[in-house]
C-alpha cells in the first residue's frame, strides 16, 4: 500500500489535468499526512546508486530534482548529539539518512514494523500467518480419482508369511503355550456398609500413620504488638513462677515497637529437643482407646437419700479419758456405754448427757471391754494384761444387784479342786478393788466377748507363742490354750479349740446361733459348738486380720444366711457371704491404713469400720431373707473428727443398739457420737 | 445514718419537721410506703392513729426510731425503748421493702404495723452455784425456783445464789423435777414437790416456803415412788393436784398418786409404811407406794412427759415419736413421728395446742395436732448446733418458747420469725434445762453446775 501510495500521487499529478490539481492536491494532502510519513517524502538527491564516497569531499551531497546543488548541512559534534540523546526523549526514533543528508524521525508505526521483523514474523500486525485453511477444490461428488492406476494383484493375495504367523500361533495355543490373562473377576459380595478406613489399613504396610496432634491456630496474643488486654500483667506472670512447669503458659505475649526488635525464640533448642524426645518415646503402634463413659462402669447403688438413716455429723463428745481410749461397749439398752483406755481406767458414760458416771481405775491399761447382753446382768468384761476382770457397774436395782453380787462370788477354796486342765489354764478370784472378778491367765488377754445369753465368755490370749510353737511340734501333746470359753454361773473354764493353726486375732460367738467364730491372721473358722467341730473355713484373702464382727440376722423373720465382715490391717473389708461360697462375697478397700474394727448395727442395715487414719466408715449392708439376692452393699458416709495422735486413730466403733448412731473412740482420748440427720 | 441524723434535727422541729424529713428523704429518691402504727400496748406508749410516708428501705431499727420520735412528741418525757414490728403476723427482720417483696404484699395501700415490746433478756442476775451438772429446773412458781442436780440433791433457790432448801434422799442424780401445786397459793405456803431420778424412784417432798433460816434446811422426802425398772427420766404433774406422771428407760410411762397416805384413808395404791430395817435414823417415816397405772407403747425411753390438761398426756420418747395418752382409757391417741430421738417436749402456744420437741439433732420442731392430714412440723428452728435438751412455752405468751442446747446456748423464739428473738450464751458448757419463771425471767441450768437467771424479758 505503502508503495502505491508513494506511486499514485506521481501518477495522478502527472495524468490530472493543471486547474484540477489544486483541489487534489488539497484533497489528497491530508490523506498523505495521515499515511504513513517515509513513502510520501520523495528523495531530494537525485544523484542516484553512486557511491556516496564520490561527493564526500564535495560540498554538496547532490543535486535537486531542478539540478541544483543540495548543500550538505553542517555537522552536528559528538556533543551536540549526545546532548539532543539526553534531552529529547525521541532521539531514538531519528536516523540519519546519509543519502539525503537529513535525519528522518521514524514514527510508531515504523518502529513497530521494525521489531515485528527483527522478531522474525510478519511485518504486519494485520497479517495471520496461522490462518485456517481453506481449501479451493472441492471433492465433494467428484466421481473419478486422482489416479487411474488399478490395484495392485498383491493387495488381494493373502500374506503367506502371516499364514504362517497365524498358524504357529494358533499351535502355540493349542499346545497350551499361550496362555490368555483370566478375565478380571469383579468381586461378587463387597461390603455394604463397610468401613473404608479399616480396610486401608489392613492394606497398608510397615508403621501405622500417626497424625500429629494439631497445631493452635496463631492468635492476636502472637503478635509482636498485640493489644493491651493480651498482656499479662505483672502479678499475673508471678502467679506463673508458682505454677508447675508444666501447666505455666508457653507462651507469654509481650509488645515490641517493630518486628524487627523481637528477638529470636529463646526456646527453640529446648522445643526442638523436647519433640526429638517425643519422637523418640512415640510408640510404634496405635494403641486402640475405647471411650467409655466412667459413669456408666460404676455399679447402679440406691441413693443415698434413700437409705438414711445412718450416722452423719458428731454432736456429742465424751471427754474425760487421758489416753488412747481403746475399746468401747454399749448396753443393752442404750443408756449406757463404757470405754477403756490406756491410761488404766474404764469410764461409764450417759449417753444422753455426756456424763461420766463412774469411773474404775484398774492401774493398767485396758485392752478389751465388753458389756454384759443381758440387761439384767450390768456386768463389764474387761481385759487388762494377763487379767480379765468382771466389774459390777452398779447400774442394776437392789435385787439385781444381789444377783450380780452372787455370780461374782466365788469360793477360793473351790479353786484347788477343778480339774488339772482348767486348773493350769485359768485361775478364777477375787478383785480386791472393785468386789469382781478376776481370772487370771497365763499370757495376755487381747480380747474378751460374751455370749449372748450373758453367761459364756470368750477370752483371746494371742501371746501364748509357747504354745503355738510346740504346737507346730506336737499338736496332741500340749494343750493350746489361745481361745478360752468361760461360763460365769458355774465359773468354769473350757478349752475347745486345742487343735488350731494360726495365731488367733480374734473369736466371738455368733449372736443368734451356737455356732463360734475364731480368725487367725489369714482366715476364720467357724466352729459348731454343740457338735464341737469346724463347720466352714473362710479363705479372706487378706495378709493380718484385726477384727470381725457377725451379722445380726436374728431380727429376720426368716432365716438368713450367716454373714460375716472382716477388717484387716491392709485396710481392706471383706465381707462374707457364708452361704455363697467360703470367698468373700465383696472386698472394699477404703481405707489407706489399718481396719481396727468393725461393726454391725443390731437392727439397722449398717455396718462401720474405723481405721488408724482418724476416719470411720459406714455403710448400707442389706441382707435379704430371698437366697437369690446377694446382700446390698453401699457406701454412706465418712466420718471424720478424730485426730491423729501416737500413730493411732480410730481405735474402736460401736453402734448404738437401738438408734443408727455411731459411738467411735480415738487415740486423742475423745469418744465421739455420731448422729443420723433428717 | 443519714434518717437518724435528720431525725435527731426533727426533735426540735415537731410534727412539721417530721414531715420535712420525710420530703426530705423523698428528695433522696427512695420510695415511700405508707403505714400506719397500731399497737396493744398501754397508752403511754400509744402513737395517734394516723397514717404517715416512710421510706421503704427502712428496717426494724428505723421503724423503732420512727415510732420513738412519734411518742416523744405526744409525750416529751418519753424514754426510748426499742419495738418489734409485726406485719401480718411475722416480724420484721429486714428492710420494709425486702419484707413486702418476700411477702407479696402491695405497697400501694397504707400497711398496718403493729408494734410490740422487744422480748429480750436485759438483765443477768448472779449465778446460783451447785455441786454438779444441773440437770433440772422448774420455775413455775414465782416464788423459788425448783433445781435438780447430778449431786442426787435437789434444791431450792429462793432468788439468785440463795439456796433455802436442800432435797436429800436420791441415791442417784436427779433428771427432772417439778412443783406439784404451783399455782396452789393460798394462804397456805406448802407445796408439794416431786423430783425424779436415776435410782429408778420419783420421790415426793414437802416444801414450807415460809420456813427460813440462814442455812439451808434439808428435806426427807415424804414418799418414795418405786415402780420403774430403769432410771426415770422425766416427772411432770397435772392439772388435777394428786396425780403425776412420769417416763422412764424402762418404756413406760407410770401415773402416781402424790397423797399422803395418813391423810387419804381410801387411797387406790398399795401403800405400807416402811420398816426402818436399816440403822438409818428416820426422824419421820417415809411411805413407799407403786404406780397407780402404766401407759406402753413406747418402744424406747419415755425422755419427756408434760400433762397439761386433765386427762391428756403427752410424751416424747427415743422410739422417734410423740405420743398423746388418753388416760382414762390408757390408749394413745395420737402419734407423731419426728425420725429422731427426742428429748424433751412441751405443750403450749396458741390455745396451749402446739407440741414443741427437740432432740438428738439441732432442729426444734413445732408440730400442730389440729391440723387435719399432716404430721409435718409447722415449724422448724433450726439455730442451735448440737443436741437439744429442754424446750419450754411461756405460759401467757402464744409465741415465745425457750430451748436451750447441747451446743451451750439458750435460745428465745418467737413463732412469728424464724431467727432467735434472743441467744443467751453465758453457759461455759452444755445447757441441760431452761425455764421461764415469773413470766419475765429465764432460769436455765448446765453441765458448767450454774443456775443463771435471766430477768427483764418483757412478754
Amino acid at each position: 500500500m505503502g508503495l502505491q501510495n508513494k506511486d499514485e500521487p506521481q501518477g495522478l499529478e502527472e495524468d490530472l489535468p493543471q486547474d484540477d490539481h489544486g483541489e487534489y492536491a488539497e484533497a489528497s494532502e491530508p490523506a498523505e499526512e495521515s499515511d504513513s510519513s517515509e513513502d510520501e517524502v520523495e528523495n531530494r538527491n537525485t544523484v542516484g546508486d553512486v557511491p556516496l564516497k564520490w561527493y564526500e569531499d564535495e560540498e554538496h551531497i547532490g543535486y535537486d530534482i531542478a539540478g541544483k546543488k543540495i548543500k550538505k548541512q553542517p555537522r552536528k559534534s559528538k556533543l551536540d548529539s549526545y546532548l539532543a540523546q539526553a534531552d529529547d526523549s525521541k532521539n531514538w526514533r531519528k536516523v540519519y539518512d546519509e543519502y539525503n543528508d537529513e535525519e528522518v524521525e521514524l514514527t510508531k508505526e515504523e518502529t513497530k514494523l521494525l521489531r515485528r521483523l527483527q522478531k522474525g514474523s510478519t511485518p504486519h500486525a494485520e497479517v495471520d500467518p496461522y490462518a485456517p485453511y481453506v481449501d479451493w477444490f472441492v471433492w465433494d461428488d467428484k466421481g473419478h480419482p486422482l489416479s487411474n492406476a488399478p490395484e495392485p494383484k498383491g493387495r488381494f493375495i493373502p500374506s503367506k508369511w502371516e499364514h504362517k504367523k497365524v498358524v504357529k500361533y494358533v499351535r502355540a495355543i493349542r499346545k497350551g503355550l499361550i496362555k490368555f490373562d483370566k478375565p478380571i473377576e469383579e468381586p461378587k459380595f463387597y461390603l455394604l456398609w463397610g468401613d473404608d478406613s479399616t480396610s486401608t489399613e489392613e492394606k497398608r504396610h510397615g508403621l501405622s500413620y500417626i497424625p500429629p496432634p494439631k497445631p493452635k491456630f496463631p492468635g492476636h496474643e502472637e503478635s509482636y504488638n498485640p493489644s493491651v488486654e493480651y498482656i499479662p500483667t505483672q502479678e499475673e506472670i508471678n502467679s506463673y513462677q508458682l505454677m508447675y512447669e508444666e501447666d505455666r503458659p508457653k507462651f507469654i505475649p509481650k509488645r515490641y515497637n517493630s518486628l524487627r526488635s523481637v528477638p529470636a525464640y529463646d526456646r527453640a533448642q529446648k522445643d526442638i529437643f523436647d519433640r526429638c524426645l517425643d519422637l523418640y518415646l512415640c510408640p510404634r503402634t496405635r494403641k486402640k482407646r475405647i471411650n467409655i463413659d466412667p459413669e456408666s462402669l460404676k455399679p447402679k447403688l440406691p441413693s443415698r437419700k434413700d437409705l438414711k438413716p445412718y450416722p452423719q455429723t458428731c454432736f456429742l463428745e465424751y471427754k474425760g479419758h487421758v489416753g488412747a481410749i481403746v475399746s468401747i461397749t454399749t448396753e443393752a439398752s442404750g443408756q449406757w456405754i463404757a470405754s477403756g483406755s490406756t491410761d488404766g481406767t474404764i469410764r461409764i458414760w450417759e449417753v444422753e448427757t455426756t456424763r461420766c458416771i463412774k469411773v474404775f481405775e484398774i492401774g493398767e491399761a485396758v485392752q478389751h471391754v465388753a458389756w454384759n447382753p443381758v440387761p439384767e446382768l450390768s456386768i463389764l468384761a474387761v481385759a487388762v494384761g494377763t487379767d480379765v476382770l468382771l466389774l459390777d457397774t452398779g447400774l442394776g436395782n437392789e435385787d439385781e444387784k444381789q444377783r450380780i453380787k452372787d455370780l461374782l462370788h466365788v469360793d477360793t477354796s473351790a479353786g484347788s479342786d477343778d480339774l488339772d486342765g482348767t486348773a493350769l489354764l485359768v485361775s478364777w478370784c477375787k478383785h480386791e478393788k472393785y468386789e469382781g472378778l478376776r481370772l487370771k491367765h497365763q499370757k495376755t488377754v487381747s480380747e474378751v466377748e460374751w455370749h449372748r445369753k450373758g453367761d459364756y465368755f470368750t477370752t483371746v490370749v494371742p501371746g501364748d507363742i509357747l504354745s503355738v510353737l510346740i504346737l507346730f511340734l506336737d499338736i496332741d501333746i500340749f494343750f493350746f490354750r489361745a481361745v478360752l470359753i468361760h461360763q460365769l454361773s458355774k465359773k468354769f473354764t473350757q478349752n475347745p479349740f486345742r487343735k488350731f493353726h494360726g495365731l488367733p486375732v480374734s473369736a466371738v460367738f455368733h449372736p443368734t446361733r451356737s455356732v463360734f467364730f475364731i480368725s487367725t491372721k489369714k482366715n476364720v473358722r467357724v466352729y459348731d459348738l454343740l457338735k464341737q467341730k469346724v463347720i466352714k473355713k473362710l479363705e479372706t484373702g487378706l495378709r493380718d486380720i484385726s477384727s470381725i464382727a457377725i451379722h445380726p440376722a436374728g431380727n429376720l423373720i426368716f432365716f438368713v444366711g450367716d454373714n460375716v465382715i472382716v477388717g484387716s490391717k491392709d485396710g481392706k473389708l471383706s465381707w462374707f457371704d457364708m452361704d455363697l461360697s467360703s470367698q468373700p462375697y465383696r472386698t472394699l478397700k477404703n481405707h489407706p491404713k489399718d481396719i481396727t474394727n468393725v461393726a454391725f448395727h443390731r437392727s439397722y442395715p449398717l455396718f462401720a469400720s474405723c481405721s488408724e487414719d482418724c476416719t470411720a466408715y459406714v455403710f448400707h449392708g442389706m441382707v435379704y431373707s430371698d437366697l437369690n439376692q446377694n446382700p446390698l452393699i453401699v457406701p454412706l458416709e465418712i466420718l471424720r473428727g478424730h485426730k491423729s495422735t501416737n500413730d493411732g486413730g480410730v481405735l474402736d466403733c460401736k453402734f448404738h443398739p437401738r438408734q443408727p448412731w455411731l459411738f467411735t473412740a480415738g487415740a486423742d482420748s475423745i469418744i465421739k457420737l455420731f448422729c443420723h440427720l433428717p | 445514718m443519714v434518717i437518724m441524723f435528720s431525725f435527731l434535727e426533727g426533735e426540735d422541729r415537731g410534727w412539721s419537721g417530721i414531715f420535712g424529713i420525710m420530703m426530705e428523704i423523698d428528695n433522696e429518691g427512695s420510695r415511700q410506703i405508707r403505714v400506719r402504727f397500731i399497737t396493744k400496748l398501754s397508752p403511754p406508749l400509744k402513737v395517734p392513729d394516723m397514717s404517715i410516708a416512710v421510706p421503704s428501705n427502712l428496717s426494724r431499727m428505723g421503724l423503732s426510731e420512727t415510732v420513738n420520735l412519734l411518742l416523744k412528741n405526744g409525750d416529751p418525757d418519753c424514754e426510748y425503748q426499742p419495738f418489734d414490728f409485726v406485719i401480718d403476723g411475722e416480724l420484721v427482720r429486714m428492710s420494709l421493702e425486702e419484707f413486702l417483696h418476700a411477702k407479696g404484699i402491695s405497697a400501694e395501700k397504707v400497711l398496718e404495723i403493729e408494734y410490740i415490746n422487744v422480748v429480750a433478756p436485759r438483765k443477768k442476775e448472779g449465778a446460783c452455784v451447785h455441786d454438779d451438772w444441773v440437770s433440772a429446773v422448774d420455775g413455775s412458781n414465782p416464788s423459788f425456783i425448783l433445781t435438780g442436780c447430778f449431786d442426787s440433791l435437789g434444791r431450792v433457790w429462793k432468788s439468785a445464789g440463795l439456796c433455802t432448801h436442800v432435797l436429800e434422799g436420791h441415791s442417784g442424780s436427779i433428771t427432772s423435777v417439778c412443783i406439784i401445786n404451783p399455782t396452789d397459793v393460798g394462804n397456805n405456803t406448802c407445796f408439794h414437790l416431786a423430783t425424779a431420778a436415776k435410782d429408778r424412784t420419783l420421790r415426793l417432798w414437802k416444801l414450807n416456803a415460809a420456813e427460813m433460816d440462814t442455812y439451808p434446811v434439808k428435806l426427807r422426802p415424804f414418799k418414795i415412788l418405786k415402780g420403774h425398772a430403769l432410771s426415770v427420766q422425766s416427772v411432770s404433774s397435772g392439772p388435777s393436784l394428786d396425780m403425776i406422771c412420769s417416763g422412764s428407760w424402762d418404756c413406760s410411762i407410770k401415773l402416781w398418786d402424790t397423797k399422803e397416805s395418813g391423810v387419804e384413808g381410801n387411797a387406790v395404791s398399795v401403800k405400807k409404811r416402811k420398816v426402818d430395817s436399816d440403822s438409818t435414823l428416820h426422824e419421820e417415816s417415809q411411805l413407799e407406794a407403786d404406780a397407780l397405772s402404766t401407759l406402753v407403747g413406747h418402744t424406747q425411753c419415755v425422755s419427756s412427759v408434760v400433762w397439761p390438761e386433765r386427762d391428756v398426756i403427752y410424751s416424747a420418747s427415743w422410739d422417734h415419736s410423740v405420743k398423746r395418752w388418753d388416760i382414762e382409757s390408757g390408749k394413745d391417741t395420737l402419734n407423731l413421728v419426728s425420725g429422731k430421738a427426742l428429748n424433751c417436749i412441751d405443750i403450749g402456744g396458741e390455745s396451749s395446742a402446739l407440741i414443741a420437741a427437740g432432740g438428738s439433732d439441732p432442729i426444734l420442731r413445732i408440730w400442730d395436732p389440729r391440723k387435719p392430714g399432716t404430721l409435718a412440723p409447722v415449724f422448724q428452728f433450726s439455730s442451735h448446733s448440737s443436741w437439744i435438751t429442754a424446750c419450754k412455752w411461756h405460759s401467757q405468751s402464744w409465741f415465745h418458747l425457750l430451748s436451750a442446747s447441747h451446743d451451750g446456748k439458750v435460745m428465745l423464739w418467737d413463732l412469728r420469725t424464724a431467727w432467735p428473738l434472743a441467744v443467751i450464751d453465758s453457759h461455759k458448757d452444755k445447757v441441760l434445762s431452761v425455764d421461764w419463771w415469773k413470766g419475765d425471767s429465764v432460769i436455765s441450768g448446765g453441765a458448767d453446775s450454774e443456775l443463771r437467771i435471766f430477768s427483764g424479758v418483757n412478754i
